[in-house]
C-alpha cells in the first residue's frame, strides 16, 4: 500500500521541495505533526481534565490549562528550532561498490540555534546533533554504494522534536549530492590487448599470451629499486639482495582490454579496475580499452581517476 | 521520537532536574502521605543516584516486585484501605518514588515526568491554598526542564539553560492559560469520586455540651468571610445560622430528628434586604452560614425546618455562594404540634430548682415577652461573669450555674436561658453559629473565625413567630459589640495557645496591616480563582463580554499566538537573512544565463567569473556583489533595500530567458 503511493509522494514532494545545493528551511518545506509522545500528553491532559471537573478544582484547572498552552506552545518552538537552519551538501569522494560513501553534510545557523536537529537517510536511523547560534557544522553521512556509476544520495530527512519530543517538525531535502561508484574490484589475471598494442613500436616484441604474468627473472638490487619488488626469499637463502624484474619494466606498454576478458560486464569491469589500481601503484604506464574508448598510455593519479570514471560510467552515461 | 530513540539512556540534564522535581513533588505531601513514603522516596532517590555514579546496580526484578507489595500493604496498613483518595494519593506518590528507581531509558522517564504532573494536580485537591499554588510552579517548571532535557543531544547542554527555557515556555504559555481558565466551561462533575476526607476539621458539630464552644474559641482557624453588598449591617446584627439545637439530654444539646427531614418552613419577607456573598472554608459539615432569614438560589442546597441552609453534601472544599436576607422577616407563625412538643421538650427530672423558678416567673409575668425580660434582667441583675474558664458544674448543671456558679460561656447562657424558657411553657431552642467578624478594611469584607463561634436563643410566640434573644449580649456586652478579646477578662488570655497566630498582635499597627493585606489577597485567591467555577464563571463572563464569548475567546487565543509566534519568530530581525534571500535571487538570475555557482565558489570570486561570461553587465554585477560583500561581511549598514534596487537594476538589464540551463553533473 505504503510502496504504491511512494512515487506519486516522491513527485509531490519534488514539487513543494524542489531539489537544490544550498537549502534555508522555512515554512514551504517544513512539516509539523504530534509525535506519539504527543499523543500520551494529549491524554494526561485528557485525564487532568476529567480530576479538574470531577472535583471542580479551579488549580488542577489551571494546571491542565497550562500545560495545554505549553502543548500549543510547543508547534511554535519545534517549528522555530528548525526553520532558518541551512543545510548544503559538502564534496563526496568517490568510493568502489560495497564501499560506505561518507557524504559531507554543512548546517548553518543564521540566527538562532538549534538543538537536537536529527538526519539521516530514513526516520530510523538518525544521527543528532547541536548547530550553535549563527555557527556552522559539518555533520558526515554514509551510504552503502551499491552499484557503479553516478549515485544521487535520497533524500534527506532533516527532523527534530526539540523541545518537548511532542511534536515532530520535518522535511526531505535533496541537496543534489551526487557521488561517482567505481567497479569493485576484483584481483585476477592481467587483461592484456590480444594482438596490437595501441602504442606499441614496430621493433617492440609485445609480451604475448593469456595469462603471462610479465615475470622476466630476478637481476641483482641497484640502488634506486623499489623495496616492493625486493626477493625476500632470496635473500634469506643467502643468494644476495635480489629484485624480481618485470617484462614491463623494459619499457613496453600495456593495454588493459575488456575484451581480453570473459564473464559478464560487471566482472570484467571488476577486474580491469583491480589492474588499474595495481598498475598505478607500480606507477607503470597503462592504456585502457573499453568498447568505443582508448585511453592514451599514461600514468599518475589523473589518469588513474579517468580510467575508474571510464570504467565507473561504462554502460551506463546517459 | 522514533521507539528507538524512546529506548535510548536518559541525559544526565533531565535526570539531574528529575531528581530535584521528585523532592519538589513529594516535600509538600509529607503533611499527607504516611511517614514511610516520605523515608522510601530517600531510600529510591539515594539508591539512584548511587545507580547514576555507578557504585550499585539497578534493583533486580525480585526487589522491584518486593518493594511494590511492600508498598502497597504498607500504605493499606496506615490507611486502612487501598481505595479512597487518600490512599489513592499514596499510592500514586509510591508509583512516583518506585518508578524512579526503576527508570532506565526516555520511555521511563516520560512515564516520570507525567506521574509528576498527575501527582501535582492530586496535590491540588488536598491544599488549595495561594502559596501552595506559587510553590507549585517550582516542580511544574523542574519536570517541564526535565522534559526538555529528554529532548536534548547530550552534547552541549547546559542544565541551568534548560531550566531557564523550561521558564520561558510557561511564562509564554501563561497568557493562553489564563484566556482558557476564563472562558472554559466549567461542568458540572461527571461522575462522584471519593473526596480528600478533613480529618482534623475544627467546628461547630450537631451537638454541643457547655465546654465545647469555650473550646472552639482556642481557635484562630478561618470558617468563612463574607462580602456584603451594600453598607455593613451593625457588628451586633451578625448573627450567622449554622443550625439549632432543640434536644436537652440534661447535659447536651442536640440535633434533634425532626430537623433532619425536609420541610420547608413558612416565613414572609420583612423590612430591608441584605445581599453578601460568603466563601466558605471546607468545615466536614452539610451546613451553611447565612444571616436570618437567608435565601440562596445555589444548587444543591435547600433551607430545612429552622431555616438552617443545608447541603446534600458535606462542604469538603472551599465553596463560594450568594445570600439575600431579610433580618426583619416574620418567621413561622403557625407551629405544627410536633414542631411545638419538640420546642417545649425536657428531660423527665433535673435541675428541679429552675422548673420551679420558671414556673413562678410564668405565673408572674403574663405574656412570653414579658418572661424573656425578665430572665434577661435576672441576668444583668446578678453577678453572672463572662468566662472561657468556668468552675465545673454538678449534676444539675443549669441549676448550679445559675444559682450557683454564675460563671460561664456562651452556651452556658443559651442553654440556661432555652431550658427556664421551656420550663416556663415558651417553645424555644438554641441556635448555634458565628457572631460578629473581623471587618477587613482593604477589602471590605468580614472574617469569621472559629473563635467567633457563639450560641443564642431563638423562642415562640402565637402570631409573632420565632424571634431571637441572646443572654450573652446581657451578660457581656462587649462579646457582641466588639468581639471575644474584648469580652475576655484581663486575666484571661486571648488565644493563649496560639502564641505565634498574628491575631495576638493586632495591637501592633503594622502588624496588623500587613494581616489585613495577607488576608485580602487569600480572599481574592479564593473568589475569583478557586470561586471561579458555575455561577461564577457565568456571572463574569456575562458582566464582561455578555453574548461575545466565542468570538473573544477565538480573537483573544489568535491574538496571543500571533503576538507569541511574533516574538519568537522576530520577522523584524531577519535583514541578514533578505541579503542572502537576494542573494540566492541574483544566482537564479545568473544560471538562467547558463552561469552556475561552483559550491564553495565565493561570492566575489563568481562575480568576476560572471563578469567576464556577460560582459555587457559587469557593472550591474559588481555592484550588486559589493553592495552585498560590504552589507553581509563588512558590517556595513546598507539597507536591503539598497541591495534590492541593484538586483532590480541588474534583472533588467539581464536578457529575458526562459528557463535554467541544466547545471553540468560535478
Amino acid at each position: 500500500m505504503i510502496e504504491r503511493f511512494k512515487p506519486a509522494w516522491q513527485r509531490w514532494l519534488g514539487r513543494r521541495i524542489p531539489p537544490a545545493t544550498r537549502v534555508e528551511l522555512d515554512h514551504r518545506r517544513i512539516f509539523i505533526l504530534p509525535t506519539r509522545v504527543g499523543g500520551t500528553y494529549a491524554l494526561i491532559l485528557f485525564l487532568l481534565l476529567l480530576v479538574s471537573i470531577n472535583y471542580q478544582n479551579s488549580l488542577a484547572y489551571g494546571l491542565t490549562f497550562l500545560m495545554l498552552s505549553v502543548g500549543v506552545l510547543a508547534i511554535l518552538h519545534t517549528y522555530r528550532n528548525i526553520s532558518g537552519l541551512i543545510l548544503s551538501g559538502g564534496h563526496a569522494r568517490s568510493v568502489f561498490v560495497g564501499e560506505p560513501v561518507q557524504l559531507r553534510l554543512r548546517l548553518e545557523s543564521t540566527g538562532h540555534g538549534h538543538q537536537a536537529i536529527a538526519l539521516g537517510w530514513d526516520s530510523e536511523q538518525l544521527e543528532q546533533t547541536d548547530v550553535e547560534a549563527e555557527r556552522l557544522v559539518e555533520v558526515g553521512l554514509t551510504l552503502p554504494a551499491l552499484k557503479r556509476g553516478w549515485m544521487r544520495a535520497p533524500r534527506l530527512r532533516v527532523e527534530s522534536v526539540f523541545p518537548l519530543g511532542i511534536f515532530r517538525a520535518w522535511s526531505w531535502l535533496d541537496l543534489e549530492q551526487t557521488v561517482l561508484i567505481y567497479p569493485k574490484p576484483v584481483a585476477g589475471t592481467m587483461p592484456l590487448l590480444q594482438g596490437v598494442q595501441p602504442h606499441a613500436e614496430d621493433d617492440g616484441h609485445a609480451t604475448t599470451g593469456p595469462g603471462v604474468d610479465d615475470y622476466q627473472g630476478l637481476r641483482l638490487w641497484q640502488p634506486g629499486d623499489s623495496m616492493r619488488r625486493m626477493h625476500w626469499k632470496a635473500w634469506s637463502r643467502g643468494q644476495g639482495l635480489m629484485v624480481k624484474e618485470f617484462s614491463d619494466l623494459s619499457g613496453h606498454d600495456l593495454c588493459l582490454d575488456f575484451m581480453a576478458l570473459g564473464g559478464d560486464i560487471e566482472e570484467r569491469l571488476s577486474r580491469l579496475c583491480y589492474w588499474v589500481l595495481e598498475l598505478s601503484q607500480r606507477q607503470q604506464p597503462f592504456a585502457l580499452r573499453l568498447p568505443g574508448f582508448v585511453s592514451a598510455v599514461d600514468s599518475g593519479d589523473t589518469h588513474r581517476e579517468a580510467c575508474l570514471r571510464q570504467l565507473a560510467l561504462y554502460g551506463v552515461r546517459a | 521520537m522514533t521507539s528507538s530513540s524512546l529506548a535510548k539512556p536518559i541525559p544526565r540534564v533531565s535526570l539531574n532536574w528529575l531528581l530535584i522535581a521528585q523532592a519538589l513533588v513529594i516535600v509538600p505531601f509529607a503533611l499527607h502521605v504516611p511517614v514511610a513514603l516520605i523515608v522510601l522516596w530517600l531510600v529510591c532517590s539515594f539508591w539512584r543516584i548511587q545507580i547514576f555514579r555507578m557504585r550499585v546496580r539497578m534493583p533486580g526484578t525480585w526487589i522491584k516486585s518486593g518493594l511494590l507489595v511492600g508498598t502497597a500493604g504498607g500504605i493499606y496498613l496506615a490507611r486502612g484501605s487501598l481505595i479512597g483518595l487518600d490512599a489513592g494519593a499514596a499510592l500514586l506518590i509510591a508509583a512516583f518514588i518506585l518508578k524512579m528507581l526503576e527508570m532506565q531509558n526516555r520511555r521511563d522517564a516520560l512515564v516520570l515526568i507525567f506521574l509528576g504532573f498527575f501527582c501535582i494536580a492530586v496535590g491540588y485537591l488536598f491544599e488549595d491554598s495561594l502559596l501552595w499554588g506559587v510553590f507549585t510552579l517550582l516542580p511544574i517548571t523542574t519536570l517541564l526542564a526535565a522534559l526538555i532535557g529528554l529532548q536534548q543531544s547530550g552534547i552541549s547542554s547546559k542544565p541551568v539553560a534548560t531550566l531557564r527555557l523550561s521558564a520561558k515556555l510557561l511564562l509564554q504559555a501563561v497568557p493562553l492559560m489564563i484566556l482558557l481558565f476564563l472562558f472554559f466551561p466549567r461542568l458540572e462533575p461527571l461522575w462522584s469520586l471519593p473526596q480528600p476526607s478533613n480529618k482534623a476539621l475544627t467546628g461547630l458539630s450537631d451537638s454541643m455540651a457547655p465546654g465545647d464552644i469555650a473550646e472552639l474559641s482556642k481557635s484562630a482557624e478561618l470558617v468563612f468571610r463574607a462580602s456584603f453588598d451594600g453598607p455593613l449591617p451593625p457588628r451586633n446584627q451578625l448573627y450567622w445560622r449554622a443550625l439549632t439545637l432543640e434536644q436537652f439530654d440534661g447535659r447536651r444539646w442536640s440535633q434533634s430528628s425532626r430537623a433532619q427531614v425536609p420541610d420547608a418552613p413558612q416565613w414572609r419577607r420583612e423590612g430591608e434586604r441584605v445581599s453578601y456573598s460568603v466563601v466558605l472554608e471546607p468545615t466536614g459539615k452539610p451546613w451553611l452560614m447565612t444571616l436570618d432569614v437567608g435565601q440562596t438560589d445555589l444548587a444543591g442546597v435547600r433551607q430545612m425546618s429552622d431555616f438552617r441552609w443545608q447541603r446534600r453534601r458535606p462542604v469538603e472544599q472551599s465553596m463560594l455562594y450568594n445570600v439575600e436576607s431579610w433580618p426583619d422577616a416574620v418567621r413561622e407563625t403557625v407551629l405544627s404540634d410536633g414542631a411545638r412538643l419538640q420546642a417545649l421538650q425536657l428531660p423527665a427530672k433535673g435541675n428541679p430548682q429552675v422548673r420551679e423558678w420558671a414556673a413562678g416567673l410564668h405565673r408572674r409575668h403574663p405574656g412570653t415577652d414579658a418572661v424573656v425580660d425578665a430572665l434577661l434582667s435576672y441576668f444583668t441583675s446578678q453577678p453572672f461573669r463572662y468566662t472561657l474558664k468556668p468552675p465545673a458544674l454538678g449534676a444539675n448543671s443549669i441549676d448550679d450555674f445559675l444559682f450557683g456558679s454564675r460563671a460561664g460561656f456562651c452556651a452556658h447562657y443559651a442553654g440556661a436561658m432555652t431550658f427556664a424558657l421551656r420550663a416556663a411553657g415558651v417553645p424555644a431552642r438554641v441556635v448555634a453559629g458565628y457572631q460578629g467578624g473581623e471587618l477587613n478594611p482593604d477589602g471590605h469584607y468580614l472574617t469569621v473565625r472559629q473563635f467567633d463561634a457563639h450560641a443564642w436563643v431563638e423562642y415562640w410566640q402565637p402570631n409573632v413567630g420565632w424571634r431571637s434573644v441572646d443572654p450573652t449580649a446581657a451578660v457581656a456586652p462587649a462579646r457582641v459589640e466588639q468581639g471575644l478579646e474584648q469580652a475576655l477578662a484581663a486575666d484571661e488570655e486571648f488565644l493563649s495557645d496560639s502564641p505565634m497566630s498574628a491575631l495576638r498582635y493586632r495591637h501592633l499597627a503594622w502588624v496588623n496591616s500587613i494581616r489585613m493585606s495577607w488576608d485580602n489577597l487569600n480572599y481574592g485567591w479564593q473568589r475569583w480563582v478557586l470561586g471561579y467555577q458555575g455561577q461564577q464563571q457565568l456571572q463574569v463572563l456575562g458582566r464582561w463580554f455578555s453574548g461575545f464569548q466565542a468570538p473573544v475567546f477565538a480573537g483573544g487565543a489568535a491574538v496571543i499566538l500571533g503576538l507569541l509566534a511574533l516574538w519568537l519568530f522576530k520577522p523584524w530581525r531577519r535583514e541578514s537573512d533578505s541579503q542572502l534571500r537576494l542573494f540566492n535571487h541574483f544566482e537564479r538570475l545568473l544560471a538562467r544565463q547558463g552561469l552556475k555557482r561552483q559550491p564553495g565558489e565565493g561570492a566575489q570570486a563568481f562575480a568576476q567569473r560572471a563578469a567576464e561570461q556577460l560582459p555587457a553587465h559587469a557593472g550591474a554585477i559588481s555592484d550588486f556583489v559589493r553592495e552585498f560583500e560590504a552589507q553581509r561581511y563588512a558590517g556595513a549598514d546598507g539597507s536591503v533595500g539598497a541591495l534590492r534596487q541593484r538586483l532590480k537594476f541588474l534583472r533588467r538589464s539581464l536578457p529575458w530567458r526562459l528557463s535554467a540551463v541544466r547545471g553540468k553533473r560535478p
